[in-house]
C-alpha cells in the first residue's frame, strides 16, 4: 500500500464480529432497525492503533466463500465503525458462492459512538439472502426489491438486488436518527466503477491484498487508487489478477457553505471472463460532503458524504467480481439511477465488496482540514460463482483493500480544483445519466460498450489534468446529451453502419476472446507481398526543370532577369528560396520588376521597410493578380502601406488574391486603404494579423460584399466573432471561411452565420474553435449541402454524433481533416462506409481512438482517396495499415509521423508502388507543406472569369 | 538502329540531334507529340524542331535524356548544369515537360 502525503496511518486493530442475519430471497421491505440511538453501546473491541504501520490489516476477515455471518466485527471504542457487508452469493452450485461484502469501519472523532454493521446479502438461486449484522443497536434492513439499511445515522439500501443481475447498495446518509455527535455526513457517489482485471487470461485472483493509491494534490487533488484484488478461484491454478481502481478525484471543501467533495472516479474494468467477457464497472466515486462542522463540536451534518457506488455488471458468463468502494463514514453502494431498472441477464453474479472504512481517528482531521487524513480500508472478499454451466464450480474470491489517505494541509475550499472537479463529477454522472437512459433495457453488449467508453474518456481526462478543459466540458453537455439521442432515433445511413459496425465487431470478438476477458478483435488478415521486398521502387528521377531550379536557387544573386519567366516558375523559385532562407532583397526586385502578375512570397520576415517601400514603390502593379506577402509583420505597418499604397486610389486593379498573414502591425486603417484599392479582390488571407477587429469585416463587406470568395481569418485574437457576425452575413457568396483559432467562435456564431450563408459554403476551417459542440456540426450538416472540405482540428467537444450529422448531410465533402478529435473508431468507420467514396483528403491525426474498424472501411471504400494521414495512429498495426494501402488504389500520399509500431514488414510488403510514404523514416519535411498547386487557379473552387 | 527507334530534335538554329526515341520520351510533351493519333509531320517522320530552344540548350536536353534512363535504371550520378545556362534550360525544360 502506498500512501501518498499521509501523515499519519491510523490503522485499527480490530476484529470484527458479526452475527449474521440472513433474509432469504426478495423480501419487502422490513424497516426493521432504524436507528441506532446508542452507538456507545457497541463493544469496544481492541485497541485502535492511530499509527499502525498497518492500515489494510484485514480487520474484518470475511470467510471469502460464503462470508456469511462469520465475520465478527468489534469496535473499538474509540472508533466508530460500520462494517456492512454485503454478501451476496449466487449458488448454482455448490462452490459457487458470490459474496458481497461491505465492511465499513469509521471512525470518528468522538470515540464514543461506533457502530458495527455487517450486511450480509446472500444470493442465492431461487432468491436473495440478506443476512445483517449488526454490531450497533439499531439497524435497519429492508429487503426486498430495495433493501435498505439503515445504521447509525445511515441509511444504506441496497436496491434491486435481483438474482444477481443488479445489484444496487444504497447508502445514503440521510442522517438517520442516531448520529453521533459529531457525526458527518458523507456521501459517496460510485457512480461506475469499472472493474477490470488486467489479466484477462487468468480467472485467478491470488492473494488476498488489495490496494490503492490515493494521491492528493492540494491544488488538484487527485485520487488514484490500485486496487488490487486477490480472488481465489478454486478451480484454477493460481494466477493474480488485479484490479485497477482509478479514482478520479477528490475535492474536499469545507465552510459553512462549503462541500466537501470527494470525486472519485473509481474505474474498475474487470472483464473477467473465461467464457465470454464479464465486464463489470463501478464508476465514478462521489463524495460530497456539504455543510461544515467543527468536527470537535457536536454537529450532526457537518460533513455529508455520500458514497454512491454503482456496481454494474454486465457480463454474459460473468464471473463476479468485487468492488469495493470506501467513504470515509459511511457508504453506499447505489445502483445510479433507481427509476431505470437494469438488469443485466447475467445469470450467476457475484460481486463481493467488501468495505472497511477506517477513518483517521482524530477529529482535527475532519475540521481543521489542517492535516487531515483519511485512511480507509476496504477490504472485499468474497468467493464468485459462476451459475453459468462452465464455470459454475469455481469460486471467486475477491478481496479488496482500498486504503485512502488523505492528508489535506490547508482549506480546500478556495480552491478552484474543488470546482473543477465537481463540475467533472456531475458531468461525469450525467453523461452517465444520459447515456444510460438512452440506453436503457435494450442491449446488454451495448450497454457495456458504453459504459467501457465512457469510462475510457474519463480515463483520459483523469490522466492529463487540464482545467480549462473540464470546466468547458461541463458547460456544453445537456445539448450533447440531447443530441446523442437524436442520432440514436433517427436511423440515418450513419447510424445503420455505425451498429452493423459495432455488431461486427462483437461478432468477432466474440469468436476470439476465449480465455481473455477483453475483447481482442480479430486480426486483420493482410498479406505482405513477397519477394520483391529487397527491390527498391522504381527511381524517382529528379526531372530536369527541379534540376535547373535548384541550381538557380544557389546562384539566385547572379539572376539578371526573370522576364519572360512563367509565374509558375518563378513562384517555384520564390517557394524555394523562402524554405531555404535564402531570399534576399535582390530577388525581391526581381520579382517585382517591370509589370508582374503574380508575387508570391511565403516569407517576408527577411524584408525590412525600407527593403520593401523601395522596391515596391517602382512596381507596376497594374497587372498584378496575385500578391502574396506572408509574414509580413515586419515590413508592413500602417504608414508603409499607406505610403506604398494610397498613391493612387485603385492602386490593384485587378489583384484577386491577397495574402497578408501574419501582418501583426496592420490595423483596420491600413486594411481600409488596402481594400479600397483593390476593387476585385476575391480572396483575402488576413490570418494573424493579431490588430485587426470587427471594424475589418465590416470593411471587407461594404466594399467587398459579395465579390469576395474566400476569407481566411485564422488566428486573429482581436476579431469578435459574434460583433462581426453581421458584416459576415453580408459576405453572402463566400466560398472559404476559416475562423481556426478564433476563441469566440461558439456555438451561436456558427448557427446564426451558417443558417445565413451556409448554402454556399464549401470549405470550413474550424481548428482549434474548441467551444463548438455537436450542435454546430448538426446546422452545418444541415445547411452546408456543397460543403466540400472541412477542419475539425482540436475540436475536443465534438462526439460521434458529429460524425454522424456529417455522413448523412454532407454527402460532399472530399476533404476532412482531423486531429485529436474524440470520434470513435466506429463512428469513423461509419462516417467512411457512408461518405468514403468521395474522399479524396483525409486526415485522422492523432485520432486515437482509429483501429481496425477504420482500415477495414477505408480499404473497403476509400477508393478516391488520394492523400491520408494516419500521424499518431497508434493502434493501427501493420497489417491494418498494409491493408489500406494495398485497398485504395489511388492513394498517393500516406503520412505516418509517429506510427512507430509500424515496421519494414508494411514498409516493404505494400504493393502500391507509388505511394508516397512520409514521416517513417528520415524524410524532407517541407514537401509535406501544402503549397498550392501551381496550376491551380486562383480560386479553389471557382473560376475566377464567373465569379467576376 | 533503325529509323523507327531514333528521333531527331532540331534546334532554333537548325541543328539536329539524333536519338533514340526512348530517350527522347522522358519528355512529356515529345512523347505526346510522337505518340498523338493522327498523322502529324512529327508522328510520320520522327522529328520534331524547337524554333525556341538554341542548340546548346538542346543538347543539354538531351544529355538530360540520356541522364534520366541511367539514372532510373539504378546508376546515380549527378548531372551538372553550368549556371549560364540554367536559367534557359529551366524554361526549355517546362515546355519539354521534363
Amino acid at each position: 500500500m502506498t500512501v501518498l502525503r499521509s501523515r499519519v496511518v491510523l490503522p485499527t486493530k480490530t476484529t470484527l464480529k458479526s452475527s449474521k442475519t440472513r433474509i432469504s430471497g426478495i423480501e419487502p421491505v422490513t424497516p426493521t432497525q432504524t436507528h441506532e440511538p446508542s452507538s456507545i453501546l457497541l463493544p469496544l473491541p481492541t485497541t485502535t492503533n492511530p499509527s499502525s504501520s498497518s492500515p489494510n490489516k484485514p480487520t474484518n476477515s470475511c470467510p471469502g466463500n460464503s462470508g456469511l455471518g462469520s465475520d465478527a466485527v468489534p469496535v473499538s471504542g474509540a472508533i466508530r465503525r460500520r462494517s456492512l457487508r454485503l454478501a451476496s452469493r449466487v449458488d448454482s452450485a455448490e462452490v459457487a458462492n458470490e459474496s458481497l461484502i461491505f465492511d465499513r469501519r469509521r471512525e470518528g472523532e468522538e470515540g464514543n459512538y461506533s457502530v458495527l454493521g455487517t450486511y450480509l446479502v446472500e444470493e442465492d438461486k431461487a432468491g436473495i439472502d440478506i443476512s445483517k449484522d449488526i454490531g450497533a443497536p439499531s439497524m435497519s434492513v429492508e429487503l426486498s426489491g430495495k433493501m435498505s439499511l439503515d445504521s447509525i445515522g445511515d441509511t444504506v439500501r441496497v436496491l434491486e438486488v435481483k438474482d444477481g443481475k443488479v445489484l444496487f447498495v444504497e447508502d445514503s446518509d440521510a442522517e438517520g436518527g442516531g448520529n453521533g455527535p459529531g457525526l458527518r455526513q458523507e456521501v459517496v457517489q460510485v457512480n461506475q466503477v469499472d472493474v477490470k482485471s488486467l489479466d484477462e487470461d487468468r480467472s485467478n485472483f491470488t492473494g488476498g491484498g488489495s490496494r490503492s493509491k490515493f494521491k492528493n494534490a492540494k491544488g488538484k487533488r487527485k485520487m488514484g487508487i490500485d486496487v488490487r484484488l486477490g480472488t481465489e478461484y478454486a478451480g484454477d491454478e493460481g494466477s493474480k489478477r488485479f484490479l485497477n481502481l482509478r479514482s478520479g478525484k477528490l475535492i474536499s471543501k469545507i465552510g459553512t457553505d462549503t462541500v466537501v467533495d470527494k470525486n472519485e472516479d473509481l474505474r474498475k474494468d474487470d472483464e473477467y471472463s473465461r467464457n465470454n467477457i464479464s465486464a463489470k464497472r463501478i464508476r465514478g466515486i462521489e463524495i460530497e460532503g456539504k455543510g461544515k462542522g467543527k468536527l470537535g463540536k457536536d454537529d450532526l451534518l457537518s460533513n455529508g458524504e455520500a458514497v454512491r457506488l454503482d456496481v454494474e455488471f454486465g457480463i454474459d458468463n460473468l464471473m463476479g467480481d468485487v468492488v469495493g468502494v470506501d467513504s470515509f463514514q459511511s457508504i453506499s453502494v447505489r445502483k445510479m439511477e433507481e427509476e431505470d431498472k437494469r438488469e443485466f441477464g447475467c445469470s450467476g453474479e457475484l460481486g463481493v465488496v467488501t468495505e472497511n472504512l477506517e477513518q483517521g481517528p482524530s477529529g482535527a482531521e475532519n475540521s481543521t482540514l489542517k492535516r487531515r487524513r483519511f485512511s480507509r480500508e476496504e477490504k472485499g472478499k468474497g468467493a464468485l460463482a459462476d451459475t453459468g454451466g462452465s464455470l459454475s464450480t469455481v469460486s471467486h474470491a475477491v478481496e479488496l483493500d482500498l486504503i485512502s489517505k488523505i492528508n489535506g494541509s490547508g482549506d480546500y475550499a478556495n480552491s478552484p480544483a474543488n470546482h473543477l472537479s465537481i463540475n467533472v463529477a456531475l458531468q461525469d454522472e450525467r453523461q452517465f445519466r444520459s447515456t444510460s437512459t438512452r440506453e436503457g433495457v435494450s442491449r446488454r453488449n451495448e450497454y457495456m460498450e458504453r459504459f467501457r467508453d465512457i469510462a475510457r474518456e474519463n480515463a483520459s481526462r483523469f490522466a492529463h489534468f487540464s482545467r480549462e478543459e473540464e470546466a468547458e466540458n461541463d458547460n456544453h453537455l445537456s445539448p450533447d446529451a440531447e443530441v446523442d439521442r437524436e442520432i440514436e432515433d433517427w436511423p440515418g445511413p450513419f447510424s445503420t453502419a455505425m451498429k452493423i459496425i459495432k455488431d461486427r465487431t462483437m461478432k468477432s470478438s466474440k469468436k476470439v476472446c476465449s480465455s481473455s476477458g477483453k475483447s481482442v478483435p480479430k486480426p486483420i488478415t493482410w498479406v505482405p507481398k513477397k519477394g520483391q521486398s529487397n527491390i527498391p521502387a522504381k527511381l524517382l528521377v529528379p526531372s530536369l526543370q527541379e534540376l535547373c531550379i535548384m541550381i538557380l536557387a544557389k546562384h539566385v544573386d547572379a539572376i539578371a532577369s526573370l522576364e519572360s519567366v512563367p509565374d509558375a516558375l518563378r513562384n517555384k523559385l520564390s517557394q524555394l528560396l523562402c524554405d531555404s532562407r535564402r531570399m534576399n532583397n535582390h530577388f525581391f526586385e526581381l520579382l517585382v520588376r517591370g509589370s508582374p502578375t503574380e508575387i508570391c512570397l511565403r516569407d517576408c520576415s527577411w524584408l525590412t521597410e525600407e527593403q520593401f517601400v523601395k522596391s515596391f514603390q517602382g512596381c507596376d502593379t497594374s497587372n498584378l493578380a496575385v500578391l502574396q506577402l506572408d509574414q509580413c509583420g515586419r515590413c508592413m505597418p500602417d504608414y508603409v502601406l499607406l505610403d506604398t499604397i494610397a498613391q493612387s486610389s485603385y492602386r490593384f486593379p485587378g489583384l484577386t488574391n491577397l495574402s497578408l498573414t501574419g501582418a501583426c502591425r496592420l490595423s483596420d486603417l491600413g486594411l481600409g486603404a488596402l481594400v479600397s484599392s483593390s476593387p476585385v479582390l476575391r480572396s483575402i488571407n488576413l490570418s494573424q494579423c493579431s490588430l485587426l477587429t470587427y471594424a475589418s469585416i465590416n470593411i471587407l463587406s461594404d466594399s467587398l460584399g459579395s465579390l469576395l470568395r474566400e476569407l481566411y481569418l485564422d488566428d486573429c485574437q482581436s476579431i469578435d466573432a459574434m460583433l462581426s457576425l453581421p458584416a459576415l452575413k453580408k459576405l453572402e457568396h463566400l466560398e472559404i471561411f476559416s475562423v481556426a483559432g478564433l476563441e469566440t467562435v461558439c456555438d451561436q456564431f456558427i448557427r446564426e452565420y451558417i443558417i445565413a450563408c451556409g448554402h454556399n459554403i464549401k470549405e470550413l476551417v474550424l481548428r482549434d474553435c474548441v467551444k463548438l459542440t455537436d450542435s454546430s456540426l448538426k446546422v452545418i450538416a444541415e445547411q452546408c449541402s456543397k460543403l466540400c472540405a472541412l477542419n475539425l482540428m482540436n475540436l475536443c467537444k465534438l462526439t460521434d454524433s458529429s460524425i454522424g450529422y456529417l455522413a448523412n448531410g454532407c454527402r460532399a465533402i472530399h476533404t476532412l481533416t482531423l486531429r485529436r478529435n474524440a470520434f470513435s473508431d466506429e463512428a469513423i468507420a461509419a462516417f467512411l462506409e457512408t461518405s468514403g467514396e468521395f474522399l479524396s483528403d483525409l486526415s485522422l491525426n492523432n485520432v486515437k481512438k482509429v483501429g481496425r474498424n477504420t482500415a477495414i472501411s477505408l480499404s473497403r471504400h476509400a477508393r478516391r482517396l488520394h492523400s491520408l494521414d494516419l500521424s499518431w495512429c497508434r493502434s493501427l498495426s501493420d497489417d491494418a495499415v498494409g491493408l489500406i494501402v494495398d485497398s485504395c488504389s489511388s492513394l498517393m500520399v500516406l503520412k505516418l509521423f509517429g506510427c512507430t509500431q509500424i515496421t519494414d514488414v508494411f514498409l516493404n510488403g505494400h504493393s502500391n508502388s507509388r505511394i508516397q510514404i512520409l514521416g517513417l523514416k528520415m524524410t524532407s519535411l517541407l514537401k509535406c507543406v501544402k503549397v498550392p498547386h501551381p496550376q491551380e487557379g486562383p480560386l479553389h473552387y471557382s473560376s475566377l472569369s464567373c465569379s467576376i | 538502329m533503325t529509323k523507327e527507334d531514333t528521333v531527331k530534335l532540331i534546334s532554333a538554329e537548325g541543328f539536329e540531334f539524333v536519338i533514340d526515341k526512348e530517350a527522347a520520351m522522358v519528355s512529356q510533351t515529345i512523347h505526346n507529340m510522337l505518340t498523338s493519333p493522327g498523322s502529324f509531320a512529327e508522328t510520320e517522320h520522327g522529328e520534331v524542331t524547337f524554333p525556341e530552344i538554341s542548340t546548346t540548350i538542346l543538347e543539354k536536353i538531351c544529355q538530360y535524356f540520356y541522364w534520366h534512363l541511367q539514372f532510373a535504371s539504378g546508376k546515380e550520378t549527378e548531372f551538372t548544369i553550368e549556371p549560364e545556362l540554367t536559367l534557359e534550360l529551366m524554361m526549355a525544360a517546362n515546355y519539354l515537360h521534363t
